[in-house]
């Protein structure tokens, strides 16, 4: 091969691997958004009396998992944020503003951006991973090929319930977040002047929360839930052969949730919060 | 009820397995494929239940051609006994086994956990066996499990992919007997792949498979 040609190839080569990401990156995106659209209309047999009760024994055992279970790791992250906020605060400003500004700092701060945060993040961590796992395996152990011989659609066993439970678990997550975090801060503050009551505590906090807050972490919530099931089983299916695949599938899945998700945070947040 | 299979032709992409295979099955036949390692039997099962692409040819059944996107109703009554593996992990084995009826039938869970309970016993399943996860059965009961599942819809044909492996010949004897058995009551056309005599023994036909077709005969 002459050298010219050889030049020819690297730079075709450079072309090429610029243009990778971007293709493989709008592939993963339209096979994303197609995957919403299969869920959608999967969901429809959620109405068929016949497949009524398995969609909802599998529904109620995702949320058990996924929401339920997830009320000690949640609480426990809730607990050190809320004391830390706090003790924070302690240092830097004087009682008396800090009595005043705290339900506006914690809306602000809590409830607006890290309870959704970090909420997204432990779904992803705790269980979009395990859902990630478990559809790899199904592939690598051909059970979607016997479920299509019985004539049953995969994306209804799997997807749905997922689909559904996920949103609903962020919610819950959201509530015990911002609930413990409140609790642990008022521990903090009682700890330093225990002539506070948490009852007006409470209801200073509760003043500074708009329907605009609840609205925009309940948008935030179901989309990235439902965005965070589907990446999930979006990667755990492309898993094919060899069990390689599947932690490949887990690296790829979290990678572009941890993205998707905080990205969806950031926009939701300053279209919201934006004077 | 006969299976009527006409010139099918089995390729994948880098590989043609099958070429112009006819075969008629009656619902009251059993018919043994000897199938050898690597052979292709597996894929002959497969063909003919229409779960593989690239399969060309007919194989008609009610007047059906199973190669050409059947209808739900048909599709679950095409009981497929695998080789290995074959249960939803989801699922526990009372739970695999009614599946597919619990999925498509109109029949009320007592009827389906009568028909359950019905099938289990001929071959031998236990409450302790139903309340297993696929993960805890053995082969040979994951395969039964399987043939439990194939048998409870009762079906229009049944496949069944090398039932013999991890099975005494007694154990075989009575498995197949069995299968003969709901086969008297629910007529239906079974084929089955095998290495086994104690099947070719029990076959109303035989055939073994060379040159991509099927010649009758088992040696």
């Amino acid at each position: 091969m002459s050298s010219v040609q050889e030049e020819k190839q690297g730079l075709l080569g450079i072309v090429d691997a610029i243009g990778r990401f971007p293709r493989e990156a709008f592939s993963t995106w339209w096979d994303i958004i197609g995957m919403i659209s299969i869920a959608l209309t999967a969901s429809k047999d959620i109405f068929k009396p016949s497949q009524r009760p398995i969609f909802w024994e599998l529904f109620k055992d995702q949320l058990y998992e996924t929401g339920v279970r997830a009320v000690y790791i949640n609480g426990m992250i809730a607990m050190f944020i809320g004391a830390l906020m706090m003790a924070r605060l302690f240092a830097y400003f004087p009682k008396q503003v800090l009595s005043t500004q705290y339900a506006y700092l914690f809306v602000v701060v809590v409830v607006r951006e890290l309870g959704p945060l970090i909420s997204g993040i432990i779904l992803i961590a705790r269980s979009a991973t395990a859902v990630t796992s478990k559809i790899g395996n199904l592939r690598v152990r051909r059970e979607f090929q016997v479920l299509h011989g019985m004539g049953i659609n995969p994306v209804f066993l799997y997807l749905v319930p997922v689909f559904f439970a996920f949103p609903i678990s962020l919610c819950l997550m959201l509530i015990y977040f911002d609930f413990i975090c409140i609790l642990s801060a008022f521990a903090v503050i009682w700890y330093s002047d225990p002539d506070v009551s948490f009852l007006p505590f409470l209801s200073s906090i509760l003043e500074q929360i708009s329907l605009n807050e609840i609205g925009i972490n309940a948008v935030k919530a179901i989309l990235g839930g439902m965005l965070i099931g589907v990446i999930s089983i979006h990667f755990g299916a492309k898993a094919t052969d060899s069990f390689e695949d599947i932690s490949e599938a887990i690296s790829n899945s979290t990678t572009t949730q941890l993205m998707a998700f905080f990205l969806l945070n950031v926009v939701l947040s300053l279209l919201a919060y934006t004077q | 009820m006969t299976l009527s299979i006409s010139n099918l032709t089995i390729e994948y992409p880098n590989a043609s397995v099958f070429v112009g295979i006819d075969l008629e099955v009656a619902p009251n036949e059993l018919v043994a494929v000897r199938s050898e390692v690597l052979d292709g039997g597996t894929s002959l099962l497969k063909g003919i239940a229409g779960f593989l692409n690239g399969v060309q040819g007919r194989v008609l059944l009610q007047g059906i051609n199973l190669l050409d996107n059947p209808p739900t109703e048909v599709i679950y009554r095409i009981g497929y006994v695998y080789e290995a593996l074959g249960l939803v992990s989801l699922f526990n084995v009372r739970e695999n086994i009614a599946l597919p009826l619990q999925f498509h039938s109109k029949l009320t869970h007592e009827e389906i956990d009568a028909r359950v309970v019905a099938v289990g016993e001929r071959f031998g399943l236990n409450e302790s066996i139903y309340r297993m996860k696929p993960h805890e059965l053995n082969d040979v009961q994951t395969r039964l499990v399987n043939l439990a599942r194939a048998l409870v819809v009762r079906p229009l044909l049944l496949l069944v992919d090398e039932l013999e492996g991890g099975m005494s010949d007694a154990y075989l004897r009575d498995t197949i007997d069995a299968i003969r058995e709901h086969q008297q009551q629910y007529p239906m056309p079974v084929i089955m792949t095998t290495m086994s005599d104690e099947i070719f023994n029990r076959a109303d036909r035989v055939y073994r498979i060379e040159d991509r077709n099927l010649v009758q005969g088992a040696a």
